[in-house]
Formats: structure tokens, sequence, C-alpha cells
């Protein structure tokens, strides 16, 4: 508890001296400088009039009057010393620390470690956003300050909902009954009350029983409420998100309509969509740790636990790491195993392959086919990555519309078969566009260059995440870049989008970087791969209207109407009912196309998106596919990286592959 | 979103407290009033008064706020507080924390606004090393911005709010001023001076003397350009923070949002029910897979 920090009682000392040169000051102008000793300045007193009689100010400054003045604050500024001083030798963090599992103060303890935590990700959330202002070309502050704050207000409900179902202020807990994890009969989920049913959205009929020892995986598009599904099991559904639920859903034998799920984090374990924003504690060892520890058990216990958890997963080395130090396959392992450290019956995953690539999501797979089949836990997965789920499922639960269907040995999820059959027509529909845009080009003659980039290199540290890269494009290409995680190709876009590094970008003949900030985005304006950041009103059509008014568009071409193009709607008017929604509570698919048609609002020659496929669900990957294709028309070229290799070769007109900072390949001669 | 009502005894505590709180602010004024050999106490009461008053009002508050979503929202806002406050004295001290404290009060009701202001404090006099004997006042100023904006009463035009909290934010920045410099004016000018404190000077004078020390210290500086802010934050991000805030929906602590449906409540939520049987070939039930529906 005890340790010794000198910046406060630096802080403390400097307050103490200002305090004394104040109260000096305050004799000096209100007549009380005068005393013993030498005069030093004979200022003249000037008596004030009305209700301020007895007061004069000024009159004579004496050395002795100082010094009566200064000795005067001396008990005072001593006061603030010893303030500093405690300061600077009692750890207060840790003190609230220890009082947040427990005490009086447990809630504002629990919170003053949660404010601590927070500061790394405000700093963080800043500079994204500032990123992205600079990328849109939004330069007034308070327009930055909104999304900040969103994307705080946002980690405290995911923050909230993990403390929740990990026990937090639970004041009993619920018995488990092992046999029957899930047994629901039919139920329903919907929300309602005022304004929250617009969508109409809907579960119904719902019955369904799951054994231990078995996974399962729900499929759907994105939408169709695969995450809601999973969450009337956790109980986050019926008790934080205020949805409705009728007829019965059991878990381990508990009504959950009437249990929070902060009752029964003893035997039900959920591992949250986007684990980072989950994370509560500082250290792995802590998280893993915090069901146990917010139900008081013993420090020695909890630490055996997470041992055993850890070895179990295989990630021991990982226990000291800090939360924030983790890779986002690590992230995923160290959420699995904070969900498992109450040995629970039930253990909820929400989406855990969206953000990892292949090695790691084969690790996680196996770790869940694991759980389920050696150690007996009942899995439910939320999913759209059905592939990677093959082999290791044993059953298939499906969202269609308003009812859920349990599939059959041998059928496929219906929303996979749509969507291949979908994008196997986009793809015929890309190839005519192709030749049309090739004939075109053909007829005005060769092919027009358009950018060049020279000898582009970007250093993280001393990585070279850029490695002396070289790159032409024409106009009418749309190229993919393709590579692995961590190939560099984010690292490529965003110098290419705000050049600060070594090496030149040309578009259409001007550098980029000589350009001012404002009208770079005539030149090359980037969809970063986090394109959330980039929206910061509070309804679509507001979000339009502020690209607009940047950039004075040509009458009938505004960003409205080319969002509602991307989407495939013929005009504004059909996309009305997405234009009074906040943008946020888009689909993650309209939300791309409608980033897209921000950024196109300046009608660069050059479009890059990063990852345009990342988390969306296959029939997302088509819309965005065929938005993709339409802003090829819209502007000269368009640049897009991804790690989906499929994606990648039904679209573009070439490929260029990255790995390690280098473009791997040479690039192909164009045809 | 409806702001939870301030009922209950747990707004009168808040109330109460607040009460004697202020008159622990207010010292000077009416010290004159006590007998003459406790004068010299009355310093000394209002210095332990204030901590303590806020340690009984944390925590008579702590356990309603023991609910995940409101630790959540308190901890990670006063992070926001305290590094917009850290943030502020590094430009001139312009004191751009008032926005967050009106607006979080607003959404999310006047206990949430009390503690967010009290925990902004302290997480920045942590971080920065400000703690002193002005830190509980500062505490209890800040908690009454917070609670002030949601006693305002309710108005349903969004403009006519925001032009409410502007109004409201700019009184609460004189008046924080003003009650900051009341309790803290005898030490910050000690005496022989003609704006001194005087214990034995009547009411009026020392009101004068106090209205002028005012004035020169902070009323026409840092109070002014604390106003300005306020009301250029609140203007600029007001209406996107309050639409970010209430879409984060704070239930009523200790009361979850759930539905119970007649069927669920009739049954004694315990380990050992037997349940009717899941009827294969029902409308959703997995009729043919071999798992989940292993019992069918």
């Amino acid at each position: 508890m005890l340790r010794f920090r000198i910046a406060p009682l630096r802080a403390a000392a400097l307050l103490a001296g200002a305090f004394v040169g104040i109260r000096v000051m305050y004799r000096v102008v209100f007549g009380g400088a005068s005393g013993g000793g030498q005069l030093l300045v004979d200022l003249p007193r000037l008596p004030l009039g009305g209700p301020f009689s007895h007061v004069a100010l000024f009159g004579p400054v004496t050395t002795g009057g100082l010094g009566n003045a200064a000795l005067s604050a001396l008990p005072f500024a001593l006061v603030i010393l010893t303030f500093g001083l405690l300061n600077a030798l009692i750890d207060v963090r840790r003190l609230f620390a220890r009082g947040a599992d427990r005490g009086p103060l447990r809630a504002l303890s629990r919170s003053l470690v949660i404010a601590w935590a927070t500061f790394p990700a405000l700093i963080e959330s800043v500079r994204r956003v500032r990123t992205a202002g600079a990328l849109r070309g939004e330069r007034s502050a308070p327009a930055l300050l909104v999304p900040v704050f969103e994307q705080t207000v946002e980690r405290a409900l995911c923050l909230a909902a993990s403390m929740e179902v990990r026990g937090f202020a639970a004041n009993r807990t619920a018995p488990a009954e092992c046999e029957k994890p899930v047994v629901m009969t039919d139920a329903f989920l919907g929300f309602e009350g005022p304004g929250e049913n617009e969508h109409g959205w809907h579960l119904t009929g719902l019955t369904l029983d799951l054994a231990p020892g078995t996974l399962t995986v729900i499929v759907g598009s994105t939408g169709s409420g695969k995450t809601s599904l999973l969450h009337s099991l956790s109980g986050l559904f019926q008790h934080f998100d205020d949805g409705t639920q009728h007829g019965w859903v059991v878990v381990g034998g508990v009504d959950r309509a009437a249990t929070p799920p902060r009752e029964t984090a003893g035997f039900v374990g959920l591992v949250s969509q986007n684990v980072r924003l989950s994370f509560v504690a500082e250290t792995v060892r802590d998280e893993i740790g915090f069901a146990l520890a917010v139900r008081g058990v013993a420090a020695v216990i909890v630490e055996q636990r997470v041992r055993e958890v850890a070895e179990r997963l295989q990630i021991e080395h990982l226990l000291a790491r800090g939360i924030d130090a983790l890779s986002a396959g690590e992230a995923s392992l160290v959420a699995i195993g904070a969900a498992l450290i109450n040995r629970p019956i039930l253990l909820l995953v929400d989406e855990p392959l969206a953000d990892l690539d292949t090695p790691a999501r084969e690790r996680v797979v196996q770790v869940l086919e694991r759980l389920a089949h050696e150690a007996r836990v009942c899995v439910v997965v939320a999913e759209h990555n059905t592939r990677e789920w093959e082999s290791a499922a044993d059953a298939w639960l499906e969202v269609r519309g308003a009812r859920v269907h349990a599939l059959g040995p041998g059928e496929r999820p219906s929303a996979l078969v749509s969507a291949e059959t979908a994008q196997a027509s986009a793809a015929t529909a890309q190839s005519t566009e192709v030749s049309r845009t090739r004939s075109r080009a053909t007829a005005t003659g060769p092919a027009e260059r358009l950018a060049g980039i020279r000898h582009l290199t970007v250093l993280h540290g001393s990585e070279r995440a850029v490695d002396d890269v070289s790159l032409e494009l024409w106009a009418g290409d749309l190229v993919a870049l393709e590579g692995r995680n961590g190939a560099g190709k984010s690292s490529l876009l965003r110098a290419i989008a705000l050049p600060s590094n070594p090496g030149s970008v040309i578009v259409a003949g001007r550098d980029v970087a000589a350009m001012r900030r404002r009208d770079r985005r005539t030149a090359v304006a980037l969809v970063p791969e986090n394109f959330d950041d980039l929206l910061f009103a509070v309804t679509v059509a507001e979000e339009c209207r502020r690209a607009d008014r940047r950039q004075r568009p040509a009458a009938g071409a505004g960003t409205a109407a080319r969002f509602a193009n991307l989407l495939g709607l013929g005009s504004v008017t059909e996309a009305a009912r997405l234009m009074r929604r906040h943008p946020r509570d888009l689909s993650a698919g309209e939300r791309l196309c409608l980033v897209m048609a921000i950024q196109l609002a300046a009608e660069p020659r050059l479009l890059l998106v990063d990852e345009p496929t990342r988390g969306l669900d296959p029939e997302a990957r088509v819309l965005v596919a065929a938005a993709l294709l339409r802003a090829s028309s819209d502007t000269s070229a368009v640049l897009f990286a991804t790690h989906d290799r499929d994606f990648a070769r039904c679209l573009a007109t070439r490929t260029v592959v990255m790995a390690a900072g280098l473009l791997a390949e040479p690039e192909p001669v164009r045809p | 979103m409806r702001r939870p009502r301030e009922t209950g005894w747990t707004g009168w505590v808040l109330g109460g407290g607040s009460l004697l709180a202020a008159a622990g602010f207010a010292w000077p004024l009416f010290a004159a009033a006590l007998p003459e050999h406790a004068q010299a106490a009355a310093p000394i009461v209002a210095f332990a008064l204030v901590p303590a008053l806020l340690v009984a009002l944390a925590l008579t508050l702590d356990r309603e706020m023991y609910t995940a979503k409101t630790v959540a929202l308190l901890g990670v806002l006063s992070a926001v507080g305290a590094a917009v406050r850290i943030a502020g004295m590094g430009v001139g001290g312009v004191e751009a924390v008032f926005i967050l404290l009106i607006l979080a009060g607003r959404a999310y009701g006047a206990r949430f606004g009390f503690l967010l202001g009290l925990l902004t404090i302290a997480v920045s006099s942590v971080l920065w090393g400000g703690f002193g004997p002005w830190t509980p006042f500062q505490m209890f100023a800040c908690g009454w911005v917070g609670a002030g904006a949601a006693l305002l009463p309710r108005i349903r035009r969004p403009r006519l709010e925001i032009a409410a909290l502007v109004a409201y934010g700019v009184a609460a920045s004189y008046l924080f001023g003003l009650v900051m410099n009341l309790w803290f004016w005898p030490f910050a000018v000690g005496t022989g001076t003609d704006v001194s404190y005087a214990a034995d000077a009547p009411l009026g004078e020392n009101v004068a003397s106090f209205a002028l020390y005012t004035l020169v210290t902070s009323t026409l500086t840092w109070d002014t350009v604390r106003a300005v802010t306020t009301t250029v934050g609140i203007l600029l991000v007001g209406p996107a923070a309050l639409a970010a805030l209430r879409r984060a929906k704070l239930g009523r602590p200790g009361r979850p949002a759930r539905a119970a449906t007649p069927r669920s409540t009739s049954l004694p939520g315990g380990g050992t029910r037997t349940h009717p049987s899941t009827v294969p070939g029902a409308a959703a039930a997995p009729p043919t897979g071999p798992r989940p529906s292993a019992r069918a």
C-alpha cells in the first residue's frame, strides 16, 4: 500500500508556493502590506465607496508587511504539503483495487478501478478518431469529440455486460442442474415498448433442448438475431438489453426470465463478440480470475484456479502480461479462459472467429471442440463463418426470419447457399461490368496511368511495416491487395491516403503529400478497417448532409443518393427508412456502404478500402462486393485490401499480394 | 428515456447531507452568530464536516449504484471527466469538465450525476497529484453541478432542453466559483487586509468583503471562462452526447427491466423443476438431428 512517488509532492510544493504568493498579493492589493521594516514602494491608498466603504486598495508596502503576510500563510501551506506527502506515500489506486471486491465502497471502488483502466483506451480512442477525422477531411474538434464519447459509452456497456455475466454484484447464486444446460419451450423473444419495435424483429416458437458435451452452432445472417438468441441464454437479452421473453427459457434448471445473469455466473460462461472491450482488469491473471474474485474467493484459490485454466488453454506464459499487450488470437483465448474459471456447464461464444486469421481460428475451434467433447461442456457458438465449424459441430441451428430451424445431417445453412448463388450472380454481373469497363477503356485508347506509388516505406518503431513498395494503378482498375494479418496492407493503404512517410504518392499527376489536407480527398480517399470511426452524426441523413456540406457536390449527386445507389436501391426515397436511423444501428454491410458513400463525396480519383469483408456474413459480402463494383464506376480506380482470397479473386480486375511489408509477387502485366 | 425519479430515503439523505454540507461551505457567513467561544472552532468543524458527509453519502449511495451498468458507466465517464480536467490544465485552466457532468447528470439522474462529480475529482486528483484540503469541497461542488442538471424540470423539445442546460451551465459555473471561494476565502486572504474575514464584523461587511474578493479572484476570470466553455461545449456536443448517453439506457438501479410473463412467474425458480416434454415436431424443435435434442 505504501510506495513513494515524487510527482504528487512536487505538485503540492507548487501549490503551497502559489498559495503563499497569492496571499502576499492580496495583502498588497487590499491595503495590508504595511508593517515594520523597510519601505519598498509607497503606493497611494484608494478607498472604495458604497457597500465597500471599509475597503481601501493598495497603500505602502514594507518588507515587514510582506514577511508577515508570507508567515501567516505558512500553516496552511504546510497542510497542503502534508496532503502532498500522504499522496506521494499512499498508493490510492491499490487501496481502491482492494476495496473493489468487497467492503462498503465496492461499487465506487470498482468504478475507480475501471476509470484507471479506461485511460489507455481513451487515449487510443482519441488517436483513432483523429486519424478518422483526417481521412474524412473533418477538422472541427467537437465533431471529433462525439465519436470518442460514443466509443467510450459503448466500451462502458460492453464492460458492464461482461461484469454482469461474470457475477458482479450478485447477492445470490442460483443452483444448477447439470444434466439440462438449455431447455427452451415455445419461447418468444422480441422487443416491446414504445419505439423499440419499429423493425419488428422477433423470434417465436423456440423449442430446443441442448445436452451436455455438445457443440451447437447458431447460424444466420447479420441482424437475424443470432446474438439475441445467444443472449437469451446468457440472460443479457432479458435483463440487460431490455428484451422481452415469453414462454420458457430454462438454463441449468433455472428460469432465465426470473434470474439475472449475475446469479448464474457459477455455471454459465460467456465469451462476447468484442473480447477486448469486455476486459475489466489490467492483467491477464486478474482478468481470468475476475469472476472468482468478485465472489470474494480467497486469493490463493483464485491463483490456483487461474493456473489450472491457463494450463488447459496453454496460455500460462501470458498470465503476467498486460491486457493491452495481447494479439487478437491471444485475447480470444484469454476471454475463453475468463469464461471457464467457474467451470461452467454452458459456454456461450459470440462470433469468436471474426477478427482472427486462419491459424488463430483453428486454435479457437479446437479449444472449443475439446471443451465440448472432452470436458462435457455444452458449448453454443453464434457464427457466420460456418466452414471452420463443419468438423467440430454436433448440431446446427439456423435463424430464418422469425423462426429457428435445426438442421438435419447433410443439410446446409440456407443463408450460406443463397449467399453463394447470390455471389455467383454478382460474379456474373460483375464480369459483364468489368468487361464493359474494359471495353470502355479500350474504346478510349490505352488505359491512362492514374496513380504511381514509388518506394513507399512505413516504419513502426524499428519494424518495416511497409518496405520500399512501388505500385502502379491505371484508370478503371479494381485491384485487390491480398495478404495475411500483419502483412502491412493497412499500413500501405494509410500511407497512400495520409502520406507522411519516405516515398512518393502521385495521383492524377499530383503529389498527394504536397497537397493541402482538404484537397487530398479529391485525389485519394480511404475507407479504413474500423470504418465506424468515420461516423460522426446522430442520423444517417445528417451524416450525408455533413459529407455534402464539406464538398459542395453537383446537384442530384449528393451522398444520400450515392448511398442508396451503393446499396442497390433506385433512389433516396427507397432508402428513407435508413436515413432516419442512427448510423451505428445500421447493419455492418450498410454501414460500410455509408462510409464508402461519404468517402466518395469528394469525388476522389482513387478509392482505397481496407478489409471490406471483415466480420460480414455472406449476404453482406455480396452487398459490399456489388457496392465496390459500383464505386469503381464512380471513381477512376479502387484498391482494396483483404485477407479473403476468394473474395479478391471473384471481384478484382487484378491482384497484388503482400507479405511481410513487401509486394511478394512482381506486379502482373496488365492484359 | 425517462430519468429515474428521485424518491425514497436515499433521496432525502442526499438532500439533507447536501444541506449540511452547504452549511460547511458557508461557515464564514454565520460563524459570527455562534457563541464567542465556538467561533474559533467553526473552520475546523467545517473542515471535518464536509469530508465526513462526503464519506457518509458515498456509503449511502454505493449500495444503490451496485449494478454492473452503473458501475461501468460511472467508471468510464469519470475517466473521461478526469482526462478533460487534466487536459484543461494544459490549456490555461479551461474547465470543460462541467459539460460532461451536466450532460451525464441530465441523462442518468441526480445520484449518478453527484457520484460522477465526486469520482471525476477523485480520479483527476490521484492522477495529477492535486489532493489537498480542498478536494472534499471540490467533490461536493462538482457533485452538485451534476445532480442539479438532473433536477431541472423535464423538457420534451430537444432544443429547449439544450437551451435550459446552457442556462444552467452558466449559472452553475458562477455558483461553483462562488461556493468554492466562500469556504476558502478566510484561508486564502488571511488576516490583516481590508477584505479579510473578520469574525467580529457585522454580516454586511463580511458579505461586502467576500463579494469583492470573489469578484477579483474568480468571477471575472476563471468563472467567466468556465461559463463560456460550458456554453460553447453544450451547444456543440450536447445533442449528440446526450443521444449517445441515452442510447446506453441506464436502467433503474436494482430494478432490471425484464418482462415477467405469467407463465414464468407462476413457477418458482428452482433447480428441480419437472418440465413439460419437448414435443418433437413442434414448430422449431430440432426433430431429426442426433443432438441437441438428445431427449426427443
